[in-house]
């Protein structure tokens, strides 16, 4: 083992003892009058005590003027010994915490930068310096636009990210921490993929922060993996697809000149398809909410020829009596595709929980600024147990979790609603309402 | 280049080509078809159909490439629908000017709607 004589504070304190960094010490004002105290108290007793001792030895003036030197000497002496010892010992303690502190930081694998009230770099740790191939010396000092010039910091869709919108420099006014996923352009390299955590450093809440600070996670490798996750879902859902696609216009081409039976297990078939279809884009949907990596292609649009659209496929008047109510006009701004896979997913869900022959109403209508779409059905008794019977992985689990990530990337909400024996499902969007008009 | 009343599958699947084209035979629509967009833009320069079913991952020149060509040299002459399995079938239909678009899987009943609406159909189609 290595000495390490270097790491050996002054004043003999343990170098391996992390200092108490999370707990208030006691206020400077506290220790300062405790010393202050000791320090009267112990001298004026000196001078107290040592004279009582003089007079009581010797009436010699001489002597006592001698005496009295002598002291005043030694208490000078004594004090100055005293004064060296509290303020090495409370200097040592701040230069362990100081380079315990350095350190620390030093040795964070992410990189961290520290904001100042200027609003510029003050500090960057070697591992920020590494990440954006520059070194801590000409980070130093730099402001916001500064590191848009040399960065270039873009958003993931490609738009350069303003220098006020960088979270290091909008936490100052919004408090924080602030998150965002960034890419970085440093010149002459490659791109890096950041995850940047920006947090204000008060010294007393309520304060405006007078410190900043910033720490960039490196995540290239693992976005690239989200990347080449999502291509392969993509694909592998592109490839199910496509014979799923075949398999059921060949069985719908038998419809017209076969027998009922015939045509029975052909529509059958076809329902399968589209439950398989239903199924590859569930988990493409779950797996790319997973990764946070689900995309949106939202467009503004009229609620009901959807609803009608899906209220017309077969799969649901099979074994129901499927009604739709829809009440005006509802404009939105949705993903028409992600928009109908929810509705289907509530529509399945409602299917296989509700009796045969029972009654399925798909509804949608205007509540306030908000669309509501709601399935409703007659709940099967043994409804409560479906997360015990089939897991949650079932594909009514996925449907419904599916169902909620849409409406919730949307801006709105998945609920249920009981009433006696029937319940409703219902999809809350925010409407569009000024789309038309 | 004379006019066609067909239609054009354009497909790179050949079980698909092959199911649309007899459901499109049996409905009373002649069909051609082609296996990418190359294929299909050597198939619209010998007559022009009257309705274009556009898959866009194909090999060779995919449906992008083929509306890019098809547009530029013909204009909105021909309906053009997408039909494919990808994700964002709306998005996709929008990002080249597409008329229509037809998610896969399909029914029948739609594909067949979708073609009635370009092309007049010759005999009364069979309901699937």
């Amino acid at each position: 083992m290595s000495d390490r004589a270097g790491d050996v504070v002054p004043g003999g304190t343990d170098p391996t003892a992390l200092p108490d960094l999370t707990h208030r010490a006691y206020s400077a004002h506290r220790i300062a009058a405790t010393v202050t105290a000791v320090f009267a108290t112990a001298g004026v007793s000196w001078v107290f005590i040592t004279d009582i001792l003089l007079y009581r030895l010797t009436r010699d003036q001489v002597l006592i003027a001698r005496v009295e030197t002598t002291k005043g000497w030694l208490f000078i002496s004594l004090a100055s010994l005293l004064l060296y010892a509290v303020t090495f010992r409370s200097s040592a303690r701040l230069d362990r915490v100081r380079r315990l502190t350095a350190a620390a930081v030093e040795s964070i694998g992410d990189g961290v930068l520290l904001l100042g009230r200027n609003r510029t770099i003050a500090y960057a740790n070697p591992a920020a310096a590494r990440l954006l191939r520059c070194p801590s010396k000409v980070l130093v000092g730099m402001d916001a636009s500064e590191f848009s010039r040399r960065f270039r910091v873009s958003y993931p869709s490609g738009a350069l990210v303003p220098p006020d919108q960088y979270v290091s420099q909008r936490v100052y006014d919004e408090g924080g921490p602030l998150r965002y996923k960034a890419i970085l352009h440093p010149p002459g390299g490659h791109d890096v993929v950041i995850s940047v955590t920006a947090a204000g450093v008060r010294l007393q809440v309520g304060e405006p922060s007078t410190w900043v600070v910033s720490v960039m996670h490196d995540i290239t490798a693992a976005d690239r993996l989200d990347r080449i996750r999502d291509q392969f879902f993509a694909a592998a859902a592109h490839s199910l697809k496509t014979p799923v696609a075949i398999i059921k216009a060949d069985v719908q081409a038998l419809f017209p000149t076969e027998t009922p039976a015939d045509a029975r297990v052909a529509a059958s078939v076809a329902r399968q398809c589209d439950r398989i279809d239903r199924m590859v884009q569930n988990l493409l949907v779950l797996a790319r909410a997973h990764s946070q990596t689900l995309e949106l292609r939202p467009s503004a649009m009229e609620l009901r020829p959807l609803i009608e659209r899906i209220s017309g496929e077969s799969t649901w008047s099979h074994r129901h009596d499927l009604h739709t109510e829809v009440t005006g006009a509802l404009p939105l701004h949705a993903d028409p595709d992600r928009l109908a896979l929810a509705i289907r997913n509530l529509l399945y869900e409602a299917s296989r929980l509700s009796p045969a022959d029972s009654r399925l109403t798909l509804m949608a209508h205007l509540e306030g600024d908000r669309i509501a779409v709601g399935v409703r059905y007659q709940a099967l008794p043994w409804h409560d147990d479906v997360g015990e019977t089939y897991g949650e992985y079932d594909d009514i689990g996925i449907g419904r979790s599916v169902a909620q990530t849409i409406a919730e990337s949307h801006g709105g909400s998945l609920t249920s609603e009981d009433s006696g024996s029937e319940r409703t499902s219902w999809l809350h969007l925010p409407g569009d309402a000024g789309a038309h008009a | 280049m004379k006019p066609c009343n067909d239609v054009l599958v354009v497909d790179d699947d050949l079980d698909m080509v092959e199911v649309m084209e007899l459901i499109l035979h049996d409905a009373g629509y002649p069909t051609r078809t082609a296996l990418n967009g190359k294929q299909a833009l050597d198939a619209v320069a010998q007559a022009m159909p009257a309705l274009i079913l556009l898959d866009m991952l194909m090999p060779v020149m995919n449906g992008w490439e083929f509306a890019r060509d098809f547009r530029a040299r013909y204009g909105r002459e021909v309906p053009i629908v997408v039909a494919t399995a990808a994700e964002h079938v709306h998005s996709r239909g929008d990002a080249i000017d597409a008329d229509d678009v037809l998610p896969k899987p399909f029914e029948v009943s739609d594909l067949l709607r979708l073609v009635a609406r370009y092309v007049p159909s010759p005999q009364p189609a069979p309901s699937y």
